[in-house]
């Protein structure tokens, strides 16, 4: 079948980075990586021509609710780069903490993720280091610093996230 | 001495002159020549993505089929995919024929609203009156389908709402045939006419090399000669059996994006016809649970402009947790950024409707601004607003 042939192809060019491997689909494959080798890896597809980059999702992982300890666990956020190649979908995915949520942009080797980068930076509060324009994309020009509404933590100008600040 | 070169910019938006929707452009230009294109986007910006973690799964099929009111149905279809998919459910073979019916008629309308909106910008406002009157036909479709000429909402989650009776089959057979002898018509004008082929031929080309670099998609992509359709690459609701067939060019200028899209529609009319004339015998719809199991699912469907991205994740609860939305215009922006560079600034307007960008469908917090300063209405108090107005 094709679509194996593909992933077949995919799990080679991304053996070296990947930390873990899933199928949750028969026309997707998901590789774990860590921040550091997303942009081999990337570069890994992009020369290999392996499909193009579709989409660029952000995800909020707010931690589960306080443990027996009472400690807080820190939340976390999954950046997904979606993959197409025909049938098709292989998606990267990184996890970041709150406290150090930065990821490298791709744009040096797909220009056209420029666009989605702008996104997950003010929707997510990701800083993509050395984007290309990293200024607002779909939110005012007046909105306020430091409040992204797409984190779950946001859920108005009422909320605790945009009244800090 | 060194001469100081200083760079020269048209602000262009965001109350666009030709587009009928705001965005904002800043070309640099060196006399006519344009050096730089920047775009903003962002003015129609509702915050769907948002909205949709605090609604219910039934309730966001209504709000997304509004992300754009052109291709309305292509993104409750996306939608609707995703969430049977979680669910795991299968909807009926007639549920999914008249689905695909509709996706096709949506195709025809959008393409034909698009020419209009070409024919227009090129200065050929004839071809524009035309191309919208003959448009009518599929709204009148529509209608007759659903009651409704733009949300049309025929989807409902686990299948669709209305049948379509072998009167209304007759009906749109009939409006069909008329479409397609007017798309032979326009095949013809945009094929030949020379005042209009001044205008599009060599502009705006992009080659292969460049689509796929780019990132572009949908007829853009394929009027460059590159092999991206949904409904071909990973087909989905009646595709499997009624199998499509792509409609390439290689002239990857404005000429091949009229070619590709005029040309499509007889493809579109042809899977009409065919699954019409073959309409599967079954129940409409099927019971979907309330409460969705946690899970992910990505789900892409080929809309009007290119192929449609859905990412829906589910915690197992009666809202989704996220859901992401690329939508094909913006993957299309890219293109028009980089290929504007050493064109006349008199061409942008066609190359921008090159890509028949959709801006509602890439912006998606509404502020109302009162003499007394702006204020920033939520959803409650807009609804509370609009049910005050009606009374």
């Amino acid at each position: 079948m094709e679509t194996e042939k593909l992933f077949t192809i995919a799990e080679a060019l991304l053996k070296p980075w990947a930390k873990e491997y899933k199928r949750p689909d028969e026309n997707r494959l998901d590789v774990y990586l860590v921040r550091e080798d997303l942009l081999e890896a990337v570069e890994g597809l992009a020369q290999a021509r392996w499909g193009y980059l579709s989409a660029i999702s952000g995800v909020d992982l707010v931690p589960p609710a306080q443990d027996g300890t009472g400690e807080n666990q820190e939340g976390r956020l999954e950046v997904l780069y979606h993959f197409c190649n025909s049938a098709a979908v292989l998606s990267l995915r990184i996890e970041i903490p709150y406290s150090d949520a930065h990821v490298p942009s791709v744009c040096g080797i797909i220009p056209s993720a420029t666009i989605y980068e702008r996104e997950l930076m003010e929707l997510f509060g990701i800083t993509v280091v050395d984007t290309p324009v990293p200024d607002h994309l779909v939110l005012p020009d007046d909105w306020p610093d430091g409040v992204f509404p797409l984190r779950k933590s946001f859920t108005g100008f009422d909320s605790p996230q945009a009244q800090e600040s | 001495m060194q001469e100081k070169v200083e760079k020269f910019i048209v602000p262009i938006g965001p109350q666009h002159p030709a587009l009928k929707e705001p965005g904002h452009f800043e070309f640099s230009v060196d006399g006519e020549e344009v050096t730089g294109a920047t775009i903003r986007l962002g003015f129609v910006h509702r915050g769907i993505e948002k909205m949709t973690e605090s609604r219910t799964w039934i309730q966001n099929l209504y709000m997304l089929e509004r992300v754009c009111g052109i291709c309305s149905h292509v993104h409750g279809i996306a939608y609707t995919l995703g969430v049977e998919k979680l669910a795991g459910v299968t909807v009926p073979p007639r549920a999914q024929a008249i689905r695909t019916i509709v996706l096709e008629l949506e195709r025809i309308q959008s393409h034909m609203l698009w020419l209009g909106v070409a024919a227009h910008e090129g200065g050929f406002d004839t071809l524009f009156m035309y191309s919208w009157r003959d448009r009518e036909t599929v709204m009148d479709l529509f209608e007759l389908i659903s009651g409704n000429r733009v949300q049309h909402s025929v989807n409902l989650v686990g299948g669709v709402k209305y049948d379509i009776t072998a009167e209304q089959k007759q009906k749109i057979l009939d409006g069909v045939s008329y479409l397609e002898g007017r798309l032979q018509y326009y095949e013809k004008i945009i094929t030949t006419d020379d005042t209009f082929l001044g205008r599009t031929r060599n502009v705006g080309k992009m080659t292969k090399e460049e689509a796929t670099l780019l990132g572009a998609v949908g007829p853009t992509a394929r009027a460059s000669g590159v092999e991206r359709d949904v409904r071909v690459e990973s087909p989905y609701a009646s595709y499997p059996d009624h199998p499509v067939n792509i409609v390439l060019d290689e002239g990857g200028d404005l000429t091949s994006r009229f070619i590709v899209r005029i040309r499509e529609l007889f493809e579109s009319i042809r899977v009409i016809r065919e699954i019409l004339t073959n309409l599967p015998e079954s129940e409409l719809t099927v019971r979907v649970p309330r409460r969705i199991p946690a899970g992910e699912v990505i789900s892409r469907v080929e809309a009007p402009r290119g192929e449609l991205f859905y990412y829906i994740k589910s915690a197992g609860g009666e809202n989704p947790y996220r859901i992401k939305i690329r939508t094909p215009s913006l993957c299309n922006w890219g293109t028009v950024s980089s290929v504007a560079i050493g064109h006349k600034l008199a061409d942008m307007p066609m190359l921008l409707v090159g890509i028949d960008p959709c801006f509602s469908c890439n912006d998606r917090l509404v502020t109302v601004r009162q003499e007394t300063g702006s204020q920033t209405m939520y959803w409650e108090d807009l609804r509370k607003y609009g049910v005050e107005y009606y009374q």
